[in-house]
């Protein structure tokens, strides 16, 4: 019987307390020494992210110093004038290249952010769950499709058709460049947008449902103002994306350096502060003013995305604050 | 608002919020579905027995034997072309003639020296066969056919000079009588356009065929062969029956561009029966075949892209990704670790979160002058190295650009495995220490491989962070790590935008960037797969 | 297993068989042998007689612990007795659990813990800066609420104290763990497969494999936070029976939120309310004169 068997079975066990239950001094300091020095290598290897932020800013402003220093700000940053190479007096003013870095990032927003937000009301509220497997895949492969890719439709098959069937001039213009922007940050507006709205929890929604309402009203009058800080963060980390991307609005955007005249007119080609820095960039010499003004466009630039970044978190923060409260 | 109407609104809004999923896939097909359909047609397409030669001559694959046989029979079927061309020629191309005239004339002088005649009768026949050869050359250069049948004709009159029997000078005689048939039947008026339009069909054919197999091999690689490819081979084929014209159909208005087939233009010469002949015989002429050319994938190419495969290429992103993992894998996960199991919520550990976010937000470009500036022109030089652009450089630019998310997906996975686990653990008398590497870390290792994997499949895509780091259009196979490389990326880039030749070979630019989103896509598959396994794993629990 | 009734001391007790083999293997009663069926009622058990063990002796005087600023525990004074199972019955968030988790210092996982008073193992206390954790938590073994058992494989998972206890060869790993399997009678339904992923088992397997894994290191004391509350009841009547098998051997110390199992398996009980002890006693009186008026409404479901 089981009993019996225990009975041998349980010939070691309990032996006793044999082991000291307080640490030798050596012990002790050893484990300290370890653990403290295991924390303090880990702590610094964790820094390198920091150190990295650190070298970019150095390194980016240490190039652009001294260009900064020579040519007045104001003129950088107000003038449309962008003759680098000009024989006699280079000019340097990236007015034009702001608005059109500007330009298309609206233009790809006003595409992205309804469609952007309704597919994430669709994704969080509308749909069973396999179905929403599917279609995450789905904008996670339209995440993952390289730039250089997306650059390469719009050159190749986008702008021979929109000059076919619209009669463009040409077809790499704000238009293109607008277009492919709105569907590369989509797929970030989507999933920081519906990562919001589903945080908004069900009670929200079945209390709302619970007094009659439909399901736009609950989406428009509850669920959505309940997610608005996400949904706002949504949108400025697409804004984000656009302004940052380089290959697609270089292949895309045609590369004229003007301000747009009608403002409205999306047929004209543009010039972004990133195509600048990467079609420039091969034909200048190292150390050149051309060069440094190359990089305190990069300088502008990292400057912008970082203070969008500040504005991200604040509202990330806000809506999880809100969140954790209900 | 009526009930009905708030119902109706609900209803209209499910629609549109559906419609915008709709939307989000219709875009994807629309943008990969030509994409890998045109890219896949540089694996599997319709190769001609000129894609069979190039592949021989140039890559060294493919059985010699086998290629010499085809190669025997296109040219046997190609000939009956060749000679028809010829023949017109010698009827039209009046510049050869004269030529072949003046080559005749300095030939029977030798002749004649070579016989010793006597001086007068030397200088006799000489100018006789002089006076011959400007009236040749006169009936070439006439548009008149009257005026050519009244040089030929006196050409023609000492055709019967025993004098000239059984020399050189016999030549004359059948050159003028070929000439007065070909004049006969062509439009003399016609002549010159007959010399430029024979140039385009010979450029055409060339196109088709490859160089006269009595020409000399030209330098550049993409003259060498015919049309490759039974695609190009149509295209070809269509130039050639149509001649592509802008006229004006209505005037004021602007010039349409219309079709005017070939065949008319040589209307009533030798040369009207080529079209359809070629047409109806292309087949034999280019032996067609079902190609799988995976090696795309391996060889190397000529220059431009034109021939060739992009194994370089492929080459180059791995080599550039696999080198920026091994940078970023040990830093990403030791400071997920830290964040995820030894931070508490102070000050610096805020900063180093913000540190992180704010590098996942800076611009790629920004990444390339930081690169640049950093590892190449300062960085590399610390340690002896050229302070030029190189994979090295270029792998630890594109390291420090993923590290952000090698951290957050990291720092995900080890947050993902239930405390229970530690706790366990840590009753049974491990230290922290232990426990995360016995417990913690291979629990949570499949959550962190996906993390490399996506990684791996954003890297292998970045284009700008490379453009002054590491990549290049054009360039050797790289031996170190401290030479450029080609990429798939950079290389998309250069066949859409740079590349003058690609738009020739569009099967081979949209190759290389099926290459590039089909490697970007398994990965993604990859890692797919791996996080619904490691949901499963960690489900139990 | 069986229970009879003999006369030991002139007092009438139902032993269980496995506890009267015991007591033939001392030689100090003699005994009536008889196979009955399991009974259905849960009897009482009567206070063990005191034999002479070797495990340490757990004591805890004026202990109290605080989670940052909220008290968990307060100026609680008890002293666990060896070789037998004291239960500590309470009603929810009264501070069970984190008296036990006290007792192992599992607790330290928490951030902002504080501690007031002392807790003595083996007259050591355990809350000194010098403490070897690691000696302490493997001769305190725990079994937790939640089976837990690694995503390893089942003989890994066993091995996985021994190891950590410097045990490398091969033949030995594999002596212990068939012990400590046998020991959680899970042996005879594992022992075709130790290579199978501990995940594949079914929950009451799962839990006996952690008291399996507990015991590898040979623990003296064994802290069970709940160890049934997530089971049914044929894996709960299984373990409860392991309990009464091992209680001769170790120091078990069992939270439970139900009665009845605090009943069936303790020697002593103490109930917690309110972060404090009321009343701490052998089994019999908590159940059936408790002193305080309190520890009598709980008992008897008034509150809680």
């Amino acid at each position: 019987m089981m009993s019996s068997n225990k009975n041998e079975q349980t010939v070691a066990a309990a032996a006793g307390f044999d082991q000291p239950l307080l640490l030798t001094y050596t012990q002790d300091i050893k484990g300290f020494l370890l653990k403290h020095l295991g924390r303090i290598v880990l702590f610094v290897l964790t820094c390198t992210s920091v150190l990295a932020v650190f070298l970019i800013f150095l390194f980016v402003i240490l190039e652009a110093f001294p260009f900064l220093n020579r040519f007045s700000i104001v003129e950088f940053l107000t003038s449309t004038a962008w003759y680098p190479s000009a024989h006699e007096r280079p000019e340097f003013g990236v007015l034009a290249l702001i608005v059109g870095s500007i330009y298309v990032t609206i233009t790809a927003l006003v595409f992205s952010v309804p469609i952007g937000i309704l597919a994430a009301v669709f994704l969080s509220d509308m749909i069973s769950f396999q179905v929403r497997g599917i279609v995450k895949s789905i904008i996670e492969i339209l995440a993952a499709i390289p730039s250089v890719a997306y650059g390469f439709f719009a050159v190749l098959v986008l702008a021979p058709w929109l000059q076919k069937h619209f009669g463009f001039p040409t077809g790499t213009n704000a238009l293109n460049a607008s277009l492919l922007l709105s569907i590369m940050a989509l797929p970030t507006i989507i999933s920081v947008a519906e990562d919001s709205i589903s945080a908004t929890g069900r009670e929200l929604r079945e209390a709302s449902y619970a007094l009659g309402a439909t399901r736009v009203e609950t989406m428009f009058k509850v669920v959505i103002p309940a997610a608005h800080s996400g949904i706002i963060a949504a949108i400025v980390l697409g804004m984000m994306r656009a302004i940052g991307e380089t290959m697609v609005v270089w292949m895309a955007s045609g590369n004229a350096s003007q301000v747009p005249h009608p403002w409205w007119d999306l047929s004209q080609s543009v010039r972004t502060m990133t195509a600048t820095i990467a079609g420039d960039m091969g034909e200048t010499e190292k150390g050149s003013d051309h060069y440094r003004a190359l990089f305190a466009i990069g300088l502008l630039l990292l400057v912008m995305t970082f203070m969008l970044n500040l504005v991200s978190e604040y509202f990330l923060t806000r809506a999880k604050k809100s969140m954790g409260k209900s | 608002m009526k009930a009905s109407g708030r119902v109706i609104l609900d209803k209209v809004f499910t629609v549109i919020t559906g419609l915008s999923v709709i939307l989000l896939i219709i875009v994807l097909l629309v943008i990969l579905g030509p994409m890998l359909w045109r890219g896949l047609s540089a694996v599997a397409f319709k190769g001609t027995v000129e894609f069979r030669k190039m592949q021989l001559a140039e890559f060294g694959q493919g059985d010699e034997s086998a290629v010499h046989i085809e190669t025997a029979k296109a040219e046997t079927a190609q000939k009956t072309v060749y000679e028809m061309i010829d023949r017109f020629k010698n009827g039209v191309d009046f510049e050869k003639l004269a030529d072949r005239a003046k080559d005749i004339y300095r030939d029977f002088g030798e002749e004649l020296q070579r016989k010793g005649l006597p001086r007068e009768e030397y200088t006799e026949l000489r100018s006789l066969s002089r006076k011959i050869r400007n009236e040749l050359t006169a009936a070439f250069s006439s548009r008149d056919i009257g005026e050519i049948n009244e040089h030929i004709d006196f050409v023609l009159k000492y055709s019967s000079d025993s004098r000239f029997e059984g020399t050189v000078a016999s030549q004359f005689f059948r050159m003028a009588k070929d000439y007065r048939d070909a004049a006969a039947n062509i439009d003399l008026e016609k002549r010159d356009e007959y010399a430029s339009e024979l140039a385009e069909l010979e450029e055409i054919i060339k196109g088709l065929f490859g160089p006269h197999p009595e020409e000399d091999s030209p330098a550049l690689a993409q003259f060498r062969y015919g049309a490759t490819r039974w695609d190009q081979a149509q295209n070809l084929l269509y130039r050639l029956r149509w001649k592509e014209k802008w006229v004006e159909q209505e005037p004021g208005q602007p010039l349409v561009k219309i079709a005017v087939s070939r065949a008319e233009l040589f209307a009533g010469t030798e040369l009207e029966g080529l079209f359809g002949f070629v047409e109806m015989n292309l087949g034999r002429m280019l032996l067609p075949r079902w190609t799988f050319y995976w090696r795309y994938f391996v060889d190397d190419s000529t220059p431009g892209h034109y021939f060739g495969g992009v194994g370089p290429e492929i080459l180059g992103t791995l080599m550039l990704t696999l080198l920026s993992m091994i940078f970023v894998v040990p830093f990403g996960v030791i400071s997920a670790a830290y964040l995820a199991e030894c931070a508490r919520d102070n000050l610096i550990i805020r900063i180093i979160r913000m540190c992180i976010n704010t590098l996942a937000g800076v611009p790629s470009i920004v990444f390339g002058l930081f690169g640049l500036a950093f590892f190449v022109l300062f960085f590399l030089p610390l340690f002896g190295a050229p302070s030029k652009p190189c994979i090295l450089a270029g792998s630890l630019t594109l390291a420090v650009l993923t590290l952000p998310v090698m951290i957050r997906s990291s720092e995900e996975a080890i947050r993902a495995v239930p405390q229970t686990y530690k706790e366990a653990s840590l009753a049974l008398g491990a230290s922290s220490f232990r426990t995360f590497v016995t417990v913690t870390l291979p629990a949570a290792l499949p959550g962190i491989l996906t993390g490399v994997i996506l990684s791996l499949s954003r890297v292998a895509g970045e284009t700008a962070p490379i453009l002054f780091t590491a990549g290049i259009a054009v360039g050797p196979v790289p031996k170190s790590i401290f030479q450029t490389t080609r990429t798939l990326s950079y290389g998309s880039w250069d066949m859409a935008v740079a590349d003058k030749l690609a738009a020739q070979v569009p099967h081979n630019q949209y190759g290389m960037v099926v290459a590039l989103v089909l490697l970007i896509l398994c990965l993604n598959a990859l890692a797919i797969i791996l996080r619904s396994r490691v949901f499963k794993r960690l489900k139990g629990h | 297993m069986s229970k009879e009734i003999v006369k030991v001391e002139g007092k009438d007790q139902m032993l269980s068989s496995t506890v009267l083999a015991s007591k033939e293997k001392s030689g100090k009663l003699a005994l009536l042998h008889g196979v009955k069926e399991k009974s259905v009622v849960k009897p009482m058990k009567k206070t063990k007689p005191v034999q002479e063990c070797a495990c340490p002796v757990v004591e805890a005087r004026n202990f109290s612990f605080y989670y940052g600023s909220k008290m968990g525990i307060k100026d609680i004074t008890m002293k666990i007795q060896p070789c037998a199972v004291t239960a500590i019955i309470g009603p929810s968030g009264c501070g069970k659990s984190t008296f036990l988790r006290s007792i192992n210092r599992i607790n330290d996982l928490i951030p902002n813990i504080r501690v007031e008073g002392e807790m003595f193992v083996n007259n050591q206390d355990i809350y000194v800066k010098q403490i070897n954790l690691v000696n302490l938590r493997q001769q305190v073994g725990m079994v937790f609420q939640k089976p837990n058992p690694f995503p390893k494989s089942i003989f890994d998972n066993v091995a996985y104290g021994s190891k950590l206890q410097g045990i490398r060869k091969r033949g030995d790993l594999q002596e212990i763990v068939e012990e400590s399997l046998k020991a959680a009678a899970l042996w005879d339904e594992v022992k075709d497969d130790l290579r199978k992923s501990a995940l594949s088992l079914s929950g009451g397997q799962q839990q006996r494999l952690c008291i399996a894994r507990a015991l590898a290191t040979k623990p003296s004391v064994l802290l069970m936070d709940e160890p049934c509350s997530a089971l049914d009841p044929i894996s709960t009547g299984k373990i409860e029976d392991l309990i009464d098998n091992l209680k001769k051997d170790y120091t078990i110390v069992i939270v439970t939120h139900n009665m009845q199992q605090a009943a069936r398996v303790s020697d002593q009980t103490a109930f917690f309310c309110l972060g404090e002890l009321i009343e701490y006693d052998s089994t019999t009186t908590i159940f059936e004169r408790p002193n305080k008026k309190q520890t009598e409404d709980y008992v008897t479901g008034r509150f809680g």
